[in-house]
């Protein structure tokens, strides 16, 4: 055996030793990301229209109805209300948003990529829907502020006026948080299911569109219970039943409005937190394991 | 029948996500039967059963999935480049593709409201529904095939339309239901079997005309628009 001549050279290849990012930063990463998804941020110019089509129409009338409110002093739509009146508004929305967030991964085969990192299964999952709650949030929680601003700075009653029309406002924003969440974890629910963001978006909206008129026929059968129970049926009807029980007056100022749902408030709020619930353990199961392609 | 008619209902059926579609007529009927069981005032629960959760949200929803479905899906997948480089004349390619999304559209839409009909009135109602839901179904076709070759994002313009036009202005802005699929089929369903239960502005001419220019033009203009088709990728 001849005596070996080749040298192996030392070309300074070197190991990372920098501080590395742990679960919080790709969390963080995640989420930030899913934001900027949902509203086309950082995506080509396609990527943006409809989302920023549904956030004008909002802001549209929202400013629309400040308008009314300043000039002829009449409350068109409360705080509140105002997510009530925008509900088929969110609910395109949400088909536009959440097929983004995880069909695209599903499609491409990058969950893989995504889980050979140091995160959880479960906070992929998360990241995605606290982004699009996150964002649900914000297209009701943002023309709500313009008519905050309208009315404060219109208001005749100087800062006594505006910190009144704020403790409006604040419920309002809460309430809209309570949208966000039911919807955000049904419609992510319902998109993780299909790589095909055009069936993804079909179902959201077939989801949301087929229970409401259920809502309207239980509310005519001859039994006051179920007539009480029915707007447990649809998602929007049930956020409203939660608003109604935990908001009362403050959901529609003295106005007319509400809906009737007798001594059944607590239950409302029980079946809301249970149906988010049970949809962000379906989601977290639907993650446990993924396919390459 | 031609093979893309046979490709066609081969990649509809073929899925298992087809299923998907079928809790729609399932709770048409189910409320239908729980309203009459309960002995509830036909004219109480048919709007809301007929007109507000089968013509409103079922036939639109039914006919958006297949109809964007059965042209879209092959352009999202790059498969349509097989039939395209075939020598057929593009009329070829679009016609049996409408037939095979209204059809099961109109199957799928016709027997829940068939059975609704019946049990909220008569079999007159349940056959006007039919047959007027089956316009409104090759309407629906014609159109989101048309978007589906118009725009890469075809469900989405399709759900803008059926959401916020039909859905949304239709409401509050009355002059928007002479443009909206949804008014005509309950003008003719009501022209074809008057009863209180189904009610519309728009005039029953109006109505049927517009059904067919609406069906002939956008299946002229998808013709049209497959005839110069570029194939591109996934929007970004």
């Amino acid at each position: 055996m001849s005596e070996a001549t080749g040298v192996i050279h030392d070309i300074g290849y070197q190991r990372y030793t920098g501080p590395r990012l742990a679960r919080r930063q790709v969390f963080g990463a995640l989420y930030g990301h899913g934001v900027r998804t949902v509203f086309g941020f950082g995506r080509s110019a396609k990527a943006k229209i409809f989302p920023w089509l549904v956030v004008a129409v909002v802001t549209v009338v929202a400013a629309g109805v400040t308008a009314v409110r300043s000039q002829i002093g009449e409350v068109v739509l409360t705080y509140a209300q105002f997510a009530d009146a925008m509900s088929w508004l969110v609910i395109f929305f949400a088909a536009v948003a959440a097929p983004e967030l995880v069909s695209r991964d599903l499609r491409s085969g990058v969950l893989p990529l995504y889980f050979s990192r140091p995160l959880p299964r479960g906070d992929y999952a998360l990241a995605k829907l606290l982004a699009l709650v996150t964002s649900l949030w914000l297209l009701l929680g943002g023309p709500q502020l313009v008519m905050f601003l309208g009315a404060a700075f219109t208001t005749d009653r100087g800062l006594r006026g505006v910190w009144d029309e704020l403790l409006d406002l604040l419920p309002g924003l809460l309430y809209a948080g309570l949208w966000a969440v039911v919807f955000a974890s049904i419609a992510l629910l319902v998109a993780s299911l299909t790589g095909k963001r055009a069936f993804a978006a079909g179902g959201i909206v077939a989801v949301f569109l087929m229970t409401t008129p259920v809502v309207g026929v239980l509310s005519i059968l001859p039994s006051r219970t179920v007539n009480e129970l029915a707007f447990l049926a649809a998602p929007s009807s049930l956020v409203s039943g939660v608003g109604t029980w935990a908001l009362g007056d403050r959901l529609t100022q003295g106005q007319e409005g509400g809906i009737p749902i007798g001594d059944f408030g607590p239950v409302y709020a029980v079946v809301a937190v249970l149906l988010v619930a049970a949809c962000v353990s379906l989601l977290l199961l639907r993650y446990r394991k993924v396919a390459a392609r | 029948m031609s093979t893309v008619t046979w490709i066609t209902a081969r990649g509809l059926f073929g899925r298992a996500r087809f299923l998907m579609l079928l809790p729609l007529p399932l709770v048409l009927i189910g409320l239908a039967v729980l309203c009459r069981s309960l002995g509830v005032d036909p004219g109480q629960w048919g709007p809301p059963v007929l007109v507000g959760l089968g013509l409103a949200v079922v036939l639109p929803v039914v006919a958006l999935i297949v109809g964007t479905g059965v042209l879209g899906a092959e352009i999202d997948d790059g498969t349509v480049v097989h039939i395209l480089t075939k020598p057929l004349p593009r009329w070829q390619i679009v016609l049996p593709k409408l037939a095979v999304a209204a059809g099961v559209s109109a199957v799928t839409v016709g027997v829940p409201l068939y059975v609704a009909g019946v049990l909220a009135d008569s079999v007159r109602l349940g056959l006007a529904l039919v047959a007027a839901s089956a316009a409104g179904a090759l309407a629906y076709s014609a159109l989101f095939l048309a978007l589906s070759l118009v725009t890469r994002r075809p469900v989405l313009l399709g759900l803008v339309y059926v959401l916020i036009w039909e859905g949304l202005l239709g409401r509050f802005v009355d002059g928007t239901k002479v443009l909206s699929i949804q008014q005509w089929v309950i003008a003719l369903a009501d022209r074809i079997a008057p009863t209180p239960l189904l009610g519309t502005t728009v005039s029953v001419p109006v109505a049927a005309v517009l059904t067919a220019l609406v069906a002939v033009g956008f299946t002229l203009l998808a013709i049209d628009r497959l005839r110069s088709f570029s194939v591109a990728g996934e929007t970004s």
